[in-house]
């Protein structure tokens, strides 16, 4: 056999040369008689090879290539086949009419045939069917899916799984099959027969790998039945006990499907809290798990658990610090970025594993290395700092760039935590900077170097000082205009801004245009400031005079635009004291938008009023908030949160729910302008609601939940104002795996005589509601008289039809007429809040002071049944629905406060509510409220929402 | 060193059997092609590749689906063979229409010029059966005159006259034929 080795590793060196059209023109070797089997897998391999390489091919080149291979199945040379099986699945894509090697496909997974052929055949030929022919083959796969062969059985499971995206309905019939394959015995003597029948390279698999492939397409198939995902757990939980909620005495062997099985175990917990304790008790088992893999998923899956107790992670945590000395890398790296990553939120419970990680700095493997230092960064106390620092400057220049930005994150935090060390990082990321690396590392040590400056105020002039530096030597424009921008926000403030202005200065002599032109802007922030003497200002303007000589049209537009602005007061206060600035991701959707919009330009220009605008810190803080995310999940990875698939659809308005809810209404601005925005495109598709006007004026902040949770059925209400119009948005979820629902909609009856003032006059249904997929209904009214604003309490109920169903595929069952029932909710109340529109409005004290006294309506409130301010004050914002400004909702005294909250009535009358507040154990809160607004009458209404 | 052997063997049986031929089998779906070497009753998807062994020749077939869908890769299958037979369902007097103008596209085709044809009217154990003079006056056959034409009325079911058109089509093995390159 030795020769036929040296052929193939010349030919695989000969494949690095390759081209495509020479492939192509030897591809007629493939209609050659009799077929030459040597030559055509050959050549085979290099169509593959081709392909992988990404090489792209047309579709007329690769039918005809797929033609001529279809005839080669006239050879009965395994060998050849198998590639025949492999070129097939990658040219199923790519290639027409691939259907037709079907029947040969069929002929090759029967059970006569060799064990090779069938497997091979079983996965070429899912990649090839449409879902229509599917229940053609659909007793084959069964079969091939309890197949004694653990080949031909994993290429079933597999194979199904990737069926199951398009075809659902059919492979969830498949469960049974799937759950004896799953707890099928162990099969490798079966295996070694059909091994030894085929006559070649047969491998026998010892792994058990068909159980791991069943169980993840098991829980494809039931992930939406959470008792049956449950069942799924306990079945396999009796592993160590034995009888465990009536265990089974089925076991894992593979664990690999043990380590889904954890996984699984965490989803179910998420989703039901009330199981938790339960299953944490069966993690903490695993934890013990002889195998590696396991024990580490199941210590991982503790660690990331939300809410864990120490108590918990006492087992998981010493579990990992035993294989922090474990002599194979990846489990010391497996354990130590899941330590890593506990550090980030519980750095105490990592704390008793400090010893073990400061003998892993010096580890050999650099990545473990990395997660240790950064890790006991996040553990280590002050004194720590300076010794892991210079060990960590030891070994940068050796570790990657992915890991060069973790560090920089690392020091990024520490800087907040232990302000007293900011010349060290300093040193340590100016140190860095000089160094190689890539853009997004770069771009983590300038981001770590601003933080500082922003946060620790004594060391901003060295921090500036280091970016001076780095500017000056640069090869990312995006970071060169980063750097210059913060100089220009931070320079003009300094002790000694001429420093800083040589160093801006620099770059319009030097820069490509892009970096000029930001230096320009920074230039004018110097001009433009106030803090600096007159003959600095007559400088900048020298200087940027000089700029408008420049060759590219932006400089120069910008350096006309600075010296004017920095020659008229009135104008430069107008730009740069501005402290409001775009919500930019709605700046960004509308913009998108208008473009988007061929007949929009003939409109007119774009309308800036209609974006909403957010205060500086808001805007800083919602990126903050964002960074944090993403570096969450790039560090704790994705697998843990994947959403399950549908789920991700309901979430939407749960998670905005949940981010008002436990971050206050400042927080999440920027993401409740996003979710008003979608908001108005669902709205615009219904044709009915569409006609009320472009998008709703108002609509409420948060969805109000008009059922408990873990009821039936879920709904919650938001509200949208239109000019003449009151939209009410009822999204309905179904748990019922039972039931679908038809014709679902919300009766509203109104508590109050609303003649003359509403009238209803829409109900959108809901045809049809399946388990878990929320959908909204929608009831419209028409606001008949605009001057007055009704606050009107309605009576809600769901209506609906009830037909029974299968839970596995979701489809009613034909004879079933169904009933009709009806589902009480809560009362939804319409109050002067709903027409508030909360937007920060920059300044408000001047707007306060020029509006008046004549604008303005006062009321005093004695409200007794409050026990703190901080309570009064946000329910005050909840009922007005206004926006609250900087620290109205952090009261600094427990005795008195005072709260500023701005809004839009309608989305247009500017208006702001002073609450000045004093609190007496006993008494409760006495509340003053004062509403000044553009429209005298809306003070009044603002006035009157509270009682 | 299983291959070399395996070489050698098949270079070994293709001194005895020296005669091979390829054939290629079409007509409209439901006429019985793929029953007419196996028993075989599922609708082909896509082809059916196989090797059918008399006396010292052995014959490829390529038994090609019949439903609208694979019947402009027909000509595909037919390039460079010895012989293309063309089944129809004799019994079907609603389909004779369609099948000529099946059969005639595909004698059209340039690539296809010269290859003879043989035409097999299946299902003559039915009573509506049409017979061999019917099948030619339906099917036009008497108008082809570029190429070799052959006509017989047969019954897989029954095996009738099965012999007499594998004599036909050995009679066309590879010593007649084009060699395909």
């Amino acid at each position: 056999m030795s020769w036929k080795k040296d052929e193939d590793t010349d030919e695989l060196g000969a494949l690095m040369h390759l081209d495509r059209s020479t492939v192509l023109q030897e591809a007629r070797v493939f209609n050659e008689t009799p077929i030459r089997p040597r030559q055509s897998r050959i050549l085979l391999a290099k169509i593959i090879f081709l392909l992988y390489r990404g090489e792209s091919m047309s579709t007329t080149e690769a039918t005809e290539l797929f033609f001529s291979i279809t005839k080669l199945f006239q050879s009965k040379d395994m060998s050849l086949r198998q590639m025949v099986y492999l070129a097939i699945k990658e040219l199923s894509t790519i290639s027409e009419d691939v259907i037709m090697v079907t029947s040969s496909l069929m002929k090759d997974m029967q059970p006569k045939s060799e064990v090779t052929y069938r497997a091979n055949a079983i996965r070429a030929l899912c990649k090839i069917v449409d879902p229509s022919m599917l229940p053609g083959i659909e007793r084959f796969l069964k079969a091939a899916i309890v197949e004694r062969s653990p080949s031909i059985a994993s290429a079933a499971l597999v194979s199904s799984l990737h069926l199951f995206g398009d075809a659902k309905d059919v492979v969830r019939r498949w469960g049974n099959e799937v759950n004896e394959a799953l707890n099928g015995k162990s099969l490798s003597q079966g295996s070694s027969f059909f091994g030894a029948s085929a006559n070649q390279n047969q491998v026998v698999s010892t792994s058990n790998i068909v159980q791991y492939h069943a169980m993840g397409l098991l829980y494809a198939i039931r992930q939406h039945d959470r008792m049956a995902v449950l069942k799924l757990v306990q079945t396999f939980s009796g592993q160590n006990k034995g009888s465990w909620m009536g265990g089974s005495g089925a076991t894992l062997r593979s664990n690999m499907a043990h380590v889904l099985l954890i996984r699984y175990a965490v989803r179910v917990m998420e989703d039901d809290p009330s199981l938790a304790p339960q299953l944490s008790t069966l993690l903490e088992e695993w934890v013990r798990h002889r195998s590696d893999m396991v024990s580490l998923e199941a210590a991982r899956a503790i660690c990331h658990l939300k809410n864990v107790t120490s108590k918990q992670l006492t087992p998981a945590v010493n579990a990992l610090q035993l294989f922090l000395s474990s002599p194979k890398a990846t489990v010391r790296f497996a354990a130590i970025r899941t330590l890593n990553t506990l550090a980030r939120t519980n750095p105490e419970a990592v704390q008793p594993c400090n010893v073990d990680m400061e003998g892993l700095i010096t580890d050999s493997n650099r990545s473990v290395a990395t997660f240790a230092i950064t890790t006991l960064l996040k553990t280590g106390n002050e004194a720590s700092v300076d010794r892991l620092m210079k060990q960590m400057q030891g070994f940068m220049t050796e570790i990657s760039d992915e890991f060069k930005i973790i560090v920089a994150e690392a020091v990024r935090s520490l800087c907040r935590k232990f302000p007293g060390k900011h010349s060290l990082f300093l040193g340590f990321l100016s140190g860095v900077l000089r160094d190689e690396g890539g853009y997004e590392f770069k771009r983590s040590a300038i981001e770590a170097i601003v933080d500082l400056a922003k946060h620790v105020p004594e060391c901003k002039e060295t921090a500036l000082a280091h970016l001076c530096e780095f500017i000056e030597d640069c090869e990312f424009t995006k970071l060169s205009v980063r750097v210059l921008h913060f100089l220009g926000e931070e320079g003009p403030h300094t002790a000694r801004p001429t420093v800083y202005i040589r160093h801006i200065y620099n770059r319009v002599v030097l820069e490509n245009a892009v970096v000029r032109a930001a230096a320009v802007n920074a230039l004018a922030k110097f001009g433009a400031s106030t803090v600096g003497d007159a003959s600095l200002q007559r400088s900048v303007r020298v200087l940027l005079k000089r700029c408008l000589d420049d060759r590219d049209d932006e400089v120069r537009d910008r350096a006309a635009w600075a010296l004017r602005m920095t020659g008229d007061e009135n104008v430069r206060d107008k730009y740069i004291r501005d402290d409001s600035t775009f919500a930019l991701a709605a700046l960004e959707r509308k913009l998108v938008e208008y473009c988007a919009d061929p007949g929009a330009a003939l409109k007119g220009s774009f309308n800036f009023d209609s974006v909403p605008r957010i205060s500086r810190a808001q805007e800083v803080e919602a990126r903050d908030r964002q960074r944090q995310e993403t570096m969450d999940a790039v560090l704790t990875g994705t697998t843990l949160k994947a959403p399950t698939s549908s789920k991700t659809a309901a979430g939407k308005g749960d998670l905005s729910a949940d981010a008002t809810q436990d971050a206050g209404a400042s927080s999440g601005f920027v993401d409740v302008f996003e979710q008003q925005a979608k908001y108005a495109s669902q709205l615009n598709a219904i044709p009915e609601l569409a006609a009320f006007g472009e998008q709703p004026l108002v609509s409420s902040q948060t969805p109000t939940a008009l059922t408990e949770a873990e009821t039936e059925y879920g709904v919650q209400c938001i509200k949208h104002i239109y000019s003449n119009h009151i939209v009410f948005q009822f999204d309905i979820t179904n748990t019922i795996p039972e039931q679908v629902l038809e014709q679902v909609e919300v009766a509203m009856e109104p508590e109050e005589d609303i003649d003359g003032v509403l009238q209803p006059v829409v109900v959108v249904p809901i045809s049809e509601l399946k388990c878990d997929e929320p959908a909204t209904a929608y009831v419209a009214f028409e606001h008949l008289d605009p001057e007055t604003f009704p606050a009107v309490s309605f009576a809600c109920t769901l209506k609906f039809i009830v037909k029974e169903c299968d839970p596995a595929t979701g489809e009613p069952e034909d004879d079933d007429d169904g009933f009709e029932d009806e589902y009480s909710l809560e009362a939804t109340e319409l109050n002067a809040g709903d027409f508030m529109q909360a937007t920060y409005i920059p300044d408000s004290h001047a707007l306060w002071e020029s509006l008046g006294d004549s604008a303005q309506s006062v009321e005093t409130f004695a409200l007794s049944n409050f026990d703190s301010i901080k309570e009064c004050t946000e329910k005050v914002v909840e009922l007005l629905g206004m926006c609250p400004l900087e620290g109205a909702l952090a009261p600094k005294s427990k005795a008195a406060h005072q709260a500023v909250l701005t809004g839009k009535w309608l989305g247009k009358s500017k208006t702001v509510a002073r609450a000045r507040m004093t609190y007496q154990k006993g008494a409760g809160v006495t509340m003053e409220l004062a509403v000044r607004s553009e429209e005298p009458s809306v003070s009044e209404l603002v006035v009157s929402a509270i009682a | 060193m299983a291959s070399v052997i395996k070489a050698i063997l098949d270079w070994l049986r293709s001194l005895f059997w020296k005669e091979e031929m390829e054939l290629t089998l079409v007509g409209l779906q439901n006429s019985g092609k793929t029953t007419l070497f196996t028993e075989d009753m599922i609708p082909t998807v896509g082809f059916n590749m196989r090797k059918v062994t008399k006396g010292n020749v052995t014959m490829k077939l390529w038994d090609i689906g019949g439903q609208p869908r694979f019947r402009s890769m027909w000509e595909r299958y037919c390039r460079g063979v010895n012989a293309m037979v063309f089944v129809i369902d004799a019994a079907d007097h609603a389909k004779l229409d369609q099948a000529r103008a099946e059969l005639w596209s595909l004698l059209e085709k340039p690539q296809l010029a010269n290859i003879p044809v043989l035409v097999l009217g299946n299902k003559n154990d039915l009573e509506e059966a049409l017979s061999v003079e019917q099948l030619i006056e339906a099917m036009n056959l008497q108008a082809i005159n570029t190429r070799e034409v052959a006509c017989y009325s047969i019954s897989a079911k029954n095996q009738v006259n099965i012999d007499i058109t594998l004599k036909w089509l050995i009679g066309h093995s590879s010593s007649s034929a084009p060699s395909a390159s």
